[in-house]
């Protein structure tokens, strides 16, 4: 689908998801997602190749006053949405698989939410409720998380080792510079 | 409520479009990924990791979608740095595509003075219930700076490997001199 590119930037995806909150649900779920452990702790840390991801409740638009009229969603919504290493397809899995319990915690709270035991249904009804991007920035798309974390270490390593290796003769500098950068 | 996790913040808008400006959106958008200088101008705010816009027409409920008196216009934007910083930074470096954007939505009171344009986004923001970051510690510029970093580490071994101490200590102080910048 032509209209499909406008979620990618490089390898990165991104996904938009919304899905109605079931009435009398919106505290439960805000409770249970302000809940949820910060950092490694995090569901979301489960799943390969998340560079970031939130979950937001909308409980209703914002009415601006003026010459808007006035509107009210029929059903509050669940934003979720992750910048991500593509493909879709296999990163609709790793939620199902690698949230797991989570995923039904969190999105048993929508209606028409399949559950996790449906492979098929579960990536569905992820597709049934995308909102395309209309535009999509990422300053380094052609990152993958794992190559974002190798070359932040690269990084921190080459400081370390520049700093420790001040004022060092070639020989001792070359032999120590080839064990802390093995090819 | 979570938006803040290390060092990158989320924000979430939501705003209602006037009637019509959908199809100026149409065009603010096609520009945006036809006409590379908006992106451009994003990267140049080397702050932000990862930014979407999305045009909601209907509220995702599954079936055709639910619609509202208007069309909304959805944002977020992953990005290190305070709140503040991030919205005088929009005011200040992008002003005419942020009115390109944001002109169409009810209330938009204009990117000059940065006062009322910060109103207008607390206004219409929703704060995330969970927000997660695969690398907290990181800022775009660091990503950015580890990317060059790790390409020239990998080339200096490549072209290191044979020289006699005194051409590699030589060589080495080259490669600092080479990414000074980056560290």
């Amino acid at each position: 689908m032509k209209r499909e590119k406008r979620n990618h930037s490089g390898q990165a995806y991104s996904l938009t998801v919304m899905t109605p909150i079931l009435e009398d649900h919106v505290s439960a779920l805000a409770a249970h997602l302000d809940a949820l452990g910060p950092a490694d702790a995090s569901p979301l840390a489960r799943v390969p190749g998340t560079h970031f991801a939130r979950w937001v409740i909308l409980d209703d638009v914002v009415y601006e006053g003026g010459r808007q009229r006035r509107d009210a969603l029929k059903a509050s919504r669940l934003l979720f949405t992750s910048n991500f290493d593509g493909p879709l397809d296999v990163y609709l899995e790793a939620l199902r698989t690698e949230l797991g319990e989570d995923a039904d915690a969190v999105w048993s709270h929508c209606a028409g939410y399949p559950g996790r035991a449906d492979a098929p249904a579960f990536a569905a009804y992820f597709r049934n409720h995308q909102l395309e991007s209309a535009l999509f920035f990422a300053a380094y798309g052609d990152q993958t998380v794992a190559q974002v974390q190798a070359n932040v270490a690269q990084r921190t390593r080459l400081i370390e080792f520049a700093m420790a290796a001040q004022g060092l003769e070639p020989a001792e500098l070359q032999a120590r510079f080839q064990a802390a950068f093995p090819r | 409520m979570a938006n803040v996790e290390g060092k990158a913040t989320a924000i979430t808008v939501v705003t209602p479009v006037r009637h019509g400006g959908r199809f100026l959106l149409a065009i603010v958008f096609w520009v945006g990924r036809h006409v590379t200088s908006t992106l451009v101008k994003l990267h140049q705010l080397s702050f932000i990791h990862y930014a979407r816009w999305a045009v909601i027409r209907r509220f995702p409920d599954g079936g055709k979608g639910e619609r509202l008196g208007h069309t909304y216009l959805f944002f977020e934007s992953n990005f290190n740095g305070t709140w503040d910083q991030y919205i005088d930074a929009f005011s200040e470096v992008v002003p005419a595509r942020m009115k390109g954007i944001w002109g169409t939505s009810y209330g938009f009171p204009g990117p000059i003075p940065v006062e009322p344009f910060k109103a207008y986004i607390r206004q219409n923001e929703f704060v995330a219930n969970h927000y997660w970051s695969a690398y907290p510690a990181s800022t775009t510029t660091e990503i950015i700076s580890a990317q060059r970093i790790a390409a020239a580490l990998e080339d200096f071994r490549g072209r290191s490997a044979n020289l006699d101490p005194e051409a590699f200590a030589t060589a080495y102080r080259a490669l600092l001199t080479d990414v000074q910048r980056d560290l």
